[in-house]
């Protein structure tokens, strides 16, 4: 199965949901936690997930590699960080619920685009193996 | 993903909760005496949210209410010196002990509950639509 699901950006897709679904959770204990003194946001970081997914594609297509497989990082979702460094309310707390509720909206859409893309690799498969357009 | 719905639950339990005790402080707000009929007025009552990290694996928190605390503020005396439960001698004699509960205080904490309550419904609504478009992928 490798050969079929390896080569094809259905393996990168398939991070980028796991990475939109975990950054979900965090966003939402973010939200639950609006009201909790001296909490502070937690987030994961999309510039760097989006980095390290990367360059692994860039791993994966180099021809000759003598790496243990097509993904070379495995640590593409680093781990759950403090989220801002900025204003504190004097509750000790930093959720912005305006700036969390934006965060989870591109997440989402994040997750769609995902999913989209995940369903039309499908039906090309589909086509190529039913041998129909 | 489904863990995000126990951690917006966990959140609408603590929000409804702090509503319990809005409700309560504004419905005693002129209780003189307590349960057994002696002069005792009404305290009202702080709900303290605490992040609970038990709920989860992968680092993301839910709530819980840590404790409810009664508050210690003076009651508020009134001059009624005909009154039934006025205070007989003393530095208060002739003043009767009233609930030291601000309504605005009261109803402000009651609108940011149901805001919150509200917000995490929102996410609940977006866990639920994620959910349903991964499961798309197998239709």
């Amino acid at each position: 199965m490798q050969g079929i699901f390896g080569g094809t950006p259905i393996q990168a897709l398939e991070h980028t949901l796991t990475f939109a679904q975990r950054r979900h959770e965090l966003l939402a204990g973010n939200l639950a936690n609006m009201d909790t003194p001296g909490y502070r946001s937690r987030d994961l970081d999309t510039n760097e997930f989006q980095n390290a997914l990367a360059e692994s594609i860039d791993n994966a297509n180099r021809p000759v590699s003598h790496s243990s497989g097509p993904y070379t990082r495995d640590d593409l979702y680093s781990g759950p960080r403090a989220a801002t460094e900025q204003v504190v309310f004097h509750d000790g707390s930093d959720v912005s619920l305006e700036q969390q509720v934006t965060e989870l909206a591109k997440n989402q859409h994040l997750h769609g685009l995902a999913i989209t893309t995940m369903r039309s690799q499908f039906a090309l498969l589909r086509a190529a193996i039913t041998e129909r357009a | 993903m489904l863990k995000a719905l126990d951690i917006s639950t966990s959140a609408l339990i603590a929000q409804r909760t702090r509503l319990n005790a809005v409700s309560g402080n504004i419905a005693n707000m002129s209780s003189l005496t307590d349960e057994t009929g002696k002069p005792n007025p009404y305290k009202a009552r702080e709900v303290v949210f605490q992040t609970d990290d038990s709920l989860s694996i992968s680092g993301a928190a839910g709530v819980k209410v840590s404790k409810i605390q009664t508050g210690d503020a003076e009651p508020l005396y009134k001059y009624q010196p005909n009154h039934p439960l006025a205070i007989k001698d003393g530095k208060h004699a002739g003043y009767v002990a009233y609930p030291n509960i601000d309504l605005t205080t009261q109803m402000v904490d009651a609108l940011e509950s149901t805001r919150a309550y509200e917000a995490n419904v929102g996410v609940m609504e977006i866990t639920k639509n994620l959910s349903r478009e991964t499961l798309t992928i197998l239709a």
